[in-house]
């Protein structure tokens, strides 16, 4: 039984000119999200469970090996690092790590990075390893070897349970736990391992977004009737002349024979029903 | 066996130099900080003075994080509503090897802590020393940490900062008070880089800069403030006594309000943004404040050995850590040749601290906290300097002119101080100055 872990190296607090929108990043406020550690935990609690190694892998650049080096203090036990130097499109990703984690039974993923991420990297990979995938977990248990009783999220504030069997994809949210303290001695080791780089199977991927060349919108022309009738009679129409109308009138009236007077008037506007009949009911 | 024949803790720039001269020497070192990347933790509020590392990082000033290089100084004198500032400006300082640079510590302090990893440290963060392992023989073998297991060495040099819990744990502060400690409080705000160049007449487009230090301004609290450019930001802020802040029931952030609302210093923040705040606690207690250095297996350097130089004219810290660190590597450089880690063995640095600029200058300035802290030099004296210059400059047509003696002589029997103090005063600053 292998199990394996995929996270992210992200930016955990950008700086974001409120007027250009310009994305200011830091490397020392870089890690990985709560997700991608809760990931990295259930990797590490089901290796102690069902006795299996844990391989923790990422896709991006030498930065993020800070945070692979966290994981292997924490007891994975090997780490893979697929070198990019620009950002991959998620279908890409998921079939990166796909290759580079050929031989895990049960891959656990955070459920979206920080980064603007859409969550879409972990029904890839599944796709990409022709496994089940259960995302958006908000619970685990474990049960025998390789089979996860988990919760799912589902609109509407409900939940679905499910029971996975290896080998599949868990995309689990940052709620579900926390990642462990490392121990000394582990950092100390793990500051001296090796990680395992490997060069994408896609060198040069085509850009995530194709720039064409775009013009301003312009709705298709409606065509719309013209206007019945002489200019005349539309104007007498829309001030109302020529038609017959009650002209105002002052009325000083007790208060019940005045609302008996307004009520009838309502009525020949056809604003209200027969007050008499509404008084029947 | 030791996992490393030294431990420095906290990756601070003592730290960091003593963790770098160790691994250029051969020896196995961990460089332990607690916070996730070296300066995270750290705040200071003044200009860091480079020469120290001339010898140690050759062409330092090519590669160091530095914001400006100072090349204008001033110490102003702040009443209520008036200001009297001595104002100096070098364009040699402007000029390779410089003489003082403003910096973010939490760049400067990573920076010096990436050599140290360099030449071979090994650095492990995010993790606290919480105490000393003793060994046996009663000597300090290493510390523990908050992490699962200890960290085992022949030597721990203590970097921990102001408030070292190593040093008090191994009995090394045996008059550890907070009558020496100040609390340095700290406002970034961001300006652009074309308006601070404007404002404190900094020569547009270089990256030269200013450093004020401030005396008074502190709402009656013992201390003074300060005012620095960086890049693109500029950093105002107060260093106030610990009792004196705690009796007058002022909140430290307070005590910066009234800095930037004062006359002569709002209109250099006017418009700001602010970015960060800031506190830290300060060792201005000076030489007699110092802790015992050496211990069995165990050295204390930079803040953690109170080695913070407020003198008024001089404020440092950084060069003084740094000093003190490289000091702590050649003893424990010299002791792992012997194979002595005691006491015994290690008691050359405190040789090389007394030989160098580190103690001999706080030896020489050991009266300055008292003397500058005291209310004469925080009230008295700048209020009458003030007052005299208000006089002089005010033209009193019809009236004829009075000389400054006169008005001088005036002041000082207004102010009821004595002639005496004045001339106690003036002795001390002599030996502190002369």
């Amino acid at each position: 039984m292998k199990i394996a872990a995929c996270i992210k190296w992200v930016a955990l607090r950008p700086d974001i000119d409120p007027l250009s929108g310009s994305v200011e990043t830091d490397d020392r406020f870089s890690g990985v999200s709560a997700a991608d550690q809760a990931a990295v935990e259930w990797a590490l609690r089901m290796g102690e469970a069902w006795g299996a190694s844990v391989t923790v892998a990422t896709v991006g650049a030498s930065i993020a090996e800070s945070a692979l080096r966290d994981a292997l203090a924490c007891g994975a036990t090997t780490a893979i690092r697929i070198d990019i130097e620009h950002p991959l499109p998620s279908a890409a990703v998921g079939r990166e790590l796909a290759a580079a984690l050929a031989d895990a039974d049960l891959i656990v993923c955070g459920d979206w990075s920080l980064d603007r991420g859409s969550g879409s990297v972990p029904p890839f990979l599944a796709h990409a390893r022709g496994a089940e995938q259960a995302c958006g977990l908000v619970a685990l248990s474990l049960d025998a070897t390789g089979v996860v009783r988990a919760e799912r999220r589902l609109d509407g504030g409900r939940r679905e349970r499910l029971i996975v069997r290896a080998p599949a994809v868990l995309a689990v949210e940052g709620s579900t736990a926390r990642l462990r303290r490392a121990p000394l001695g582990g950092v100390l080791s793990s500051a001296r391992s090796s990680i395992d780089v490997r060069t994408p199977s896609t060198p040069n991927p085509a850009e995530p977004v194709r720039l064409v060349h775009a013009r301003p919108f312009r709705p298709r022309t409606k065509i719309v009737d013209g206007p019945h009738g002489s200019v005349r009679d539309r104007s007498n129409a829309l001030l109302g002349m020529g038609s017959t109308r009650t002209p105002p009138q002052r009325l000083v009236l007790d208060p019940e024979v005045a609302a008996e007077h307004i009520l009838a008037a309502l009525h020949a506007w056809g604003e209200i029903d027969d007050p008499a009949s509404a008084e029947g009911q | 066996m030791p996992d490393f024949e030294v431990v420095v803790v906290g990756a601070g720039p003592a730290g960091s130099i003593a963790a770098l001269s160790l691994a250029r020497l051969g020896h196995s070192v961990c460089l332990l900080e607690r916070g996730p990347f070296p300066g995270s933790k750290n705040v200071y509020g003044g200009v860091i003075y480079g020469r120290i590392l001339d010898e140690l990082i050759p062409h330092w000033w090519e590669h160091a994080p530095v914001q400006r290089w100072i090349t204008r100084r001033g110490t102003m004198l702040l009443t209520d509503h008036q200001s009297l500032c001595i104002d100096y400006r070098s364009t040699a300082w402007a000029q390779a090897p410089y003489n003082g640079a403003t910096a973010y510590r939490p760049d400067f302090d990573k920076w010096l802590a990436d050599e140290a990893v360099k030449a071979g440290a090994t650095l492990v963060s995010s993790t606290t020393a919480t105490g000393l392992v003793r060994t046996n023989r009663g000597l300090v073998g290493g510390v523990k940490t908050d992490r699962e297991g200890d960290l085992m060495a022949n030597v721990v040099i203590a970097c921990d900062g102001v408030n070292s819990f190593l040093a008090k744990e191994a009995g090394l502060y045996p008059n550890f008070s907070k009558d020496h400690l100040t609390l340095g409080v700290k406002e970034v705000l961001a300006l652009p880089r074309q308006e601070i160049e404007a404002r404190f007449g900094i020569r547009s487009g270089t990256n030269e800069g200013a450093d004020l230090e401030i005396v008074g301004g502190t709402q009656g609290i013992a201390g003074g403030g300060f005012v620095y450019t960086n890049l693109d930001t500029i950093s105002i802020g107060a260093v106030l006594s610990l009792g004196g802040l705690s009796a007058s029931k002022v909140r430290p952030e307070e005590v910066i309000a009234g800095l930037k609302a004062h006359p002569s210093l709002a209109p250099l923040v006017d418009g700001a943004e602010l970015k960060e705040y800031s506190a830290h606690l300060i060792p201005e207690g000076g030489f007699d404040a110092m802790p015992e250095v050496v211990g069995d297996g165990l050295l204390v350097a930079g803040d953690a050995a109170g080695l913070c130089l407020a003198a008024g004219l001089w404020l440092e810290g950084v060069n003084y850590a740094i000093g003190s660190g490289k000091c702590a590597a050649d003893a424990v450089h010299e002791a792992i040749a012997k194979g002595n880690f005691s006491k015994a063995g290690l008691v050359s640095y405190k040789d090389r601290l007394e030989a160098t600029f580190v103690l001999r200058n706080h030896r020489k300035t050991r009266k300055a906290a008292h003397l500058l802290l005291s209310d004469r030099l925080q009230n008295r004296y700048p209020q009458i300097a003030c007052d005299l210059l208000e006089q002089l400059y005010t033209v009193e047509d019809p009236l004829p002119k009075r000389g400054a003696l006169t008005i001088g002589r005036a002041l000082w029997k207004g102010s009821g101080l004595r002639i005496r103090h004045a001339l106690r005063d003036g002795r001390d600053a002599l030996k502190i100055y002369g």
